[in-house]
């Protein structure tokens, strides 16, 4: 049973009334004569006599009927599950049983509870009715077709277990309007198992079910949880020598309202303890463990923090892969007539960081051989010439693979004399550096923040752009198709990109050496330096995990920056996820799995021996919360958008006569109320007859 | 009958009752003194034709009742005492304090006792002794003399009786000891809401005199069982004081202590040599003479 208003039970505080009237006993107003009090007087007179209650058959109906009174308006109903509340109808029934499989669900006894709340309603099915189950997390499935054979849907209840998404009730109740508006059968029912977590519903966009819906529900969730979950990691990597190590902090929090001492949470790497610790979580509160940093082997390691077992293991365990620090390499071309260190701001700006770590060397144009390309992720011409010969040629086949090139244009740039390639890399034109230094250096007047290189200042009060000087750049004419990032505040442009096969270029028409401007000279010309470098050489951060629901785009795992552009579109992929089921994935059609299960998958191109890419896979730790949304509400939100006689059960019926007489239980008890009322002023009168009052 | 009725006050005098005590008249007679003249002993020796006694000459006697044939025999002066047959002088003692006008039906104690007291005046009027009444609150309000001829006093001032002051019997009697001189029988009738001792230290004063005492006490039923139900104040209705009482809690003591001092004055009556009788408002009036007649006599054989 449960209550449409449960407020109206603060009414109970009424109950006090009774208990203080008979425990006072107020005195009658008329005094009895009497014709000595010489005994009375001599009778101790006890204050805890006077708080002894009597006529508790009188009290008993006063207290009963208002406790009956409060229920009565607290409107109760009936929340019997479907099985034991056979529905009252004419005709068959389509049944559609929401079971929820959402890791929540493998907190404590839940799963069980619910497959034999599911049993209980498989068995409640008719001859002639029909049901289905639809089991759901994060999207909804059919398992079974609408069928009135009970052992192939016990059959498919004993398939299923519950997983590692999350609950959205959305598509589980958008399945069943579907299966629901399929059915020609007169009586349509949904029968929810679940915890009705909160987290599954945003009181938003809730489908609408046939019209003479009868939604039951059974709710698993507990009044009082306990739950603690390690909700990620961090890593802070120092490089020693060659060596790189990383510690690692995890976060946990406790989601329950008692304390956790000393609560073990251990790191493995590569599947061995690496280390233990113990924390001390406060009631709802998080903290953080701090590992000492461990030396990080080549290749990927697999990592996990675990947490001591509770009552929830999913959220347990946090997966993560990491793998050395992938350094950009960087070249660095001089002009050949090198020059005071015109490259030494941005060589200290580079080598400043580890979130990429930047391995810059500088040469002058004239001792760059095609070799030095090699294996370089980014290039940057630093106010030179553009090589020439084939040594361009090399350049521009660099380009084309995917190399990255920033070119920073200075007074020695001397763009006049470019080889004929160099169109590819660089503006149709440039003329004559315009010289600012008349109204004291320009400013950038425009900064496309959008762009992900100027992304990151897009916030307010990250990195002021107004401070910088420029008192020369080049006056640059873009081709079709460039992209124009930055301009000055006379309208030139500051910034170009291009395109160029699967390379980037990008054109920076002043220079980086402190002479044409002082940018380097500005606290954001570290921040923007980086974020150059990364652009054009199409650096990604690397992503230690990913969560239950994302895709892995098995292409771009393999794309190698500098491999064929086609061939891993084309390649044949295995992926075998963390419980051992292995995919094949094949052709051009389907190129991705679904990460469905917590853990490490690995994927491999078909054929090959080499060591397999490694995708840690945590579930989403909104789920780990496991705090419950009233059921009334998310199955009341069900009916009132099918904004018709669709109704609720627990106490729901199909017709409006059924909801009133599933709803209608508070007539009776003010129907008893009232008899209650009755009796007690006829008892209360015969009680004051009995006393004898003498004239 | 004729007379009866047209003496004042004979609206006491339930008919049936005195049928019945009518009946009771030769047990009366030989139980009673006073009451039936002739055939009840007197409590004094005196001037009779029956012997009682034999007691050794005194020097002022008279010499007349000197038994010579005695002396004949012992040589030694004896003087023969013979038992009084005299009519006596009955008066009643009536507490017509404000106590007893409780009633918790239609009858109060002072109804009650009046109506008693009318009775036994008849009657011992009938016996031609002499029938006096005295009424008292917390002090002596009326007194008719007894006298064979006061019956239709003695009624009369029982019909203009009204509770209206407190009680006071000690102070009371005290003041009687002086009025009865003669030795008489008193009938004392009251509630008696009074230390038991205080009661008979009253007594004694007048038993001190000579009186043969009787004491009737006279308690409604409600005074008895404590029927009350309900919280509620209690007035005493001679001082005016309110007490709040739930009589549940309070009944069994109550009750205690009101047969506490019932058996207090009943023992200590029985002490002193005076005849106690509890009437109960509810009782049968002539069962109540009935009763207290049945016992005198009783009490006489023992005697």
């Amino acid at each position: 049973m449960a209550f449409l208003a449960p407020l109206f039970f603060a009414g109970l505080v009424a109950l006090a009334v009774p208990i203080l009237v008979h425990l006072t006993h107020k005195e009658r107003k008329d005094v009895v004569m009497f014709p000595s009090l010489m005994f009375l007087t001599k009778i101790p007179y006890q204050a805890v006599r006077r708080q002894r209650i009597r006529n508790w058959l009188l009290f008993a109906m006063r207290c009963l009927a208002l406790i009956l009174l409060a229920f009565a308006f607290a409107r109760p109903f009936l929340t019997r599950p479907a099985a034991a509340a056979p529905v009252r109808g004419v005709g068959a029934r389509e049944l559609v049983i929401l079971l929820d499989r959402s890791y929540s669900m493998s907190y404590s006894d839940r799963w069980s509870r619910a497959v034999n709340e599911v049993r209980s309603a498989i068995t409640g099915i008719g001859g002639n009715d029909r049901a289905s189950l639809v089991v759901f997390d994060g999207t909804a499935t059919a398992a079974t077709e609408p069928t009135a054979d009970k052992a192939i849907l016990n059959t498919a209840v004993d398939a299923v277990k519950p997983g590692a998404g999350v609950t959205r009730y959305e598509p589980a109740f958008k399945l069943a309007q579907r299966i629901l508006a399929e059915s020609r059968l007169p009586r349509r029912e949904v029968l929810v198992v679940s915890d009705f977590q909160r987290v599954g519903w945003d009181g938003r966009d809730s489908p609408s079910l046939p019209a003479g819906t009868t939604i039951n529900k059974i709710d698993l969730s507990e009044p009082k949880t306990s739950n603690i979950a390690v909700t990620g990691v961090d890593f802070r990597r120092d490089y020693a020598e060659d060596r790189e190590r990383v510690a690692i902090t995890a976060r946990l929090v406790n989601r329950s309202a008692d304390p956790r001492p000393r609560h073990t949470v251990t790191l493995e790497l590569n599947g061995r303890a690496v280390e233990t610790k113990q924390v001390d979580l406060a009631p709802n509160a998080a903290a953080t463990v701090d590992f000492a940093a461990a030396p990080l082997p080549g290749g990927v390691t697999r990592g996990v923090v675990r947490s001591a077992d509770d009552a929830l293991p999913r959220d347990n365990a946090f997966f993560f892969a990491i793998s050395r620090g992938q350094a950009l390499s960087v070249l660095v071309i001089d002009h050949r007539e090198g020059g005071a260190a015109r490259s030494l701001y941005v060589e200290r700006a580079l080598g400043i960081g580890d979130q990429p770590n930047f391995r810059v060397a500088t040469k002058r144009l004239g001792s760059v051989t095609a070799s030095d390309f090699a294996g370089r992720s980014l290039v940057l011409v630093n106010d030179s010439d553009l090589p020439g010969g084939e040594l361009g040629r090399r350049l521009l086949d660099y380009v084309h693979n995917g190399g990255g090139l920033l070119i920073a244009m200075g007074d020695r740039s001397a763009p006049r004399e470019r080889p004929a390639y160099a169109t590819e890399l660089l503006p149709t034109t440039a003329d004559a550096p315009i010289d600012r230094t008349a109204d004291r250096g320009g400013t950038l007047g425009y900064i496309d923040r959008s762009h992900p290189i100027f992304e990151l200042f897009s916030a307010p009060r990250s990195g002021d752009f107004s401070t910088p000087r420029f008192f020369r750049y080049r006056n640059v004419t873009p081709a079709p198709g460039d992209e124009q990032l930055a301009r000055f505040d006379d309208g030139h442009i500051a910034l170009l990109e291009r395109k160029v096969g699967r390379g980037r270029v990008l054109v920076f028409t002043s220079s980086f050496d402190g002479i044409w401007n002082d940018l380097p000279l500005q606290p954001v010309f570290l921040p923007v330096a980086h974020q150059l470098a990364k652009y054009a050489a199409a650096y990604a951060d690397e992503r230690p995990w990913s969560m239950v629901g994302q895709v892995a785009n098995l292409p771009a795992i393999f794309r190698d920056s500098t491999g064929p552009a086609d061939a891993a579109n084309q390649a044949e992929y295995v992926a075998v996820a963390p419980s051992g089921e292995r995919t094949r994935l094949a052709g051009t059609t389907r190129r991705s799995v679904e990460l469905t299960e917590q853990g490490f998958y690995e994927m491999q191109r078909a054929g090959s021996r080499g060591e397999p890419r490694v995708v840690a896979v945590n579930v989403d730790l909104a789920e780990s919360d496991l705090a419950s949304v009233e059921p009334q509400l998310l199955t009341g939100a069900m009916v009132a958008r099918a904004g018709t006689d669709s109704t609720v059960a627990g106490a729901e019926a199909s017709t409006p006569v059924e909801q009133e007489r599933r709803q209608g239980f508070w007539w009776y008890l003010l129907a008893a109320v009232l008899l209650l009322l009755v009796g007690e002023t006829m008892l209360s009168n015969q009680l004051s007859r009995r006393i004898a009052v003498p004239r | 009958m004729t007379t009866q009725q047209a003496l004042p006050g004979l609206q006491f005098l339930d008919p049936a009752a005195l049928a019945r005590i009518g009946n009771l008249e030769l047990v009366a007679r030989t139980v009673v003194e006073g009451f039936l003249g002739g055939l009840h002993r007197s409590p004094h020796l005196g001037t009779s034709v029956d012997f009682a006694e034999h007691r050794q000459y005194m020097p002022g006697d008279d010499i007349r009742r000197i038994d010579w044939r005695l002396y004949g025999r012992v040589d030694r002066y004896y003087i023969k005492e013979y038992e009084a047959d005299t009519n006596t002088n009955f008066n009643i003692l009536l507490d017509v304090s404000k106590s007893m006008s409780f009633g918790s039906s239609t009858v109060t104690k002072l109804d009650y006792a009046r109506t008693l007291a009318a009775c036994l005046a008849y009657f011992a009027n009938q016996q031609r002794d002499r029938v006096g009444l005295v009424t008292f609150d917390e002090d002596v309000r009326e007194i008719v003399p007894p006298s064979a001829k006061h019956l239709p006093n003695v009624l009369h001032a029982l019909a203009r009786a009204k509770p209206e002051r407190g009680g006071d019997i000690e102070r009371v009697f005290r003041k009687l000891s002086e009025q009865f001189r003669r030795r008489s029988m008193l009938l004392v009738v009251s509630d008696f809401y009074e230390d038991p001792r205080k009661i008979l230290d009253a007594f004694a004063q007048l038993r001190g005199r000579g009186n043969d005492m009787m004491a009737f006490h006279v308690l409604d039923p409600a005074e008895l069982e404590f029927p009350y139900d309900g919280a509620t104040s209690f007035e005493d209705i001679e001082t005016g004081e309110r007490i709040p009482v739930i009589p549940e809690y309070l009944r069994d003591q109550y009750r205690a202590m009101i047969r506490a001092h019932v058996a207090e004055i009943e023992r200590l009556c029985g002490d002193q040599g005076v005849d106690y009788a509890l009437y109960d408002t509810s009782m049968p009036l002539d069962f109540a003479l009935f009763n207290f007649l049945s016992r005198r006599q009783y009490l006489t054989r023992v005697r």
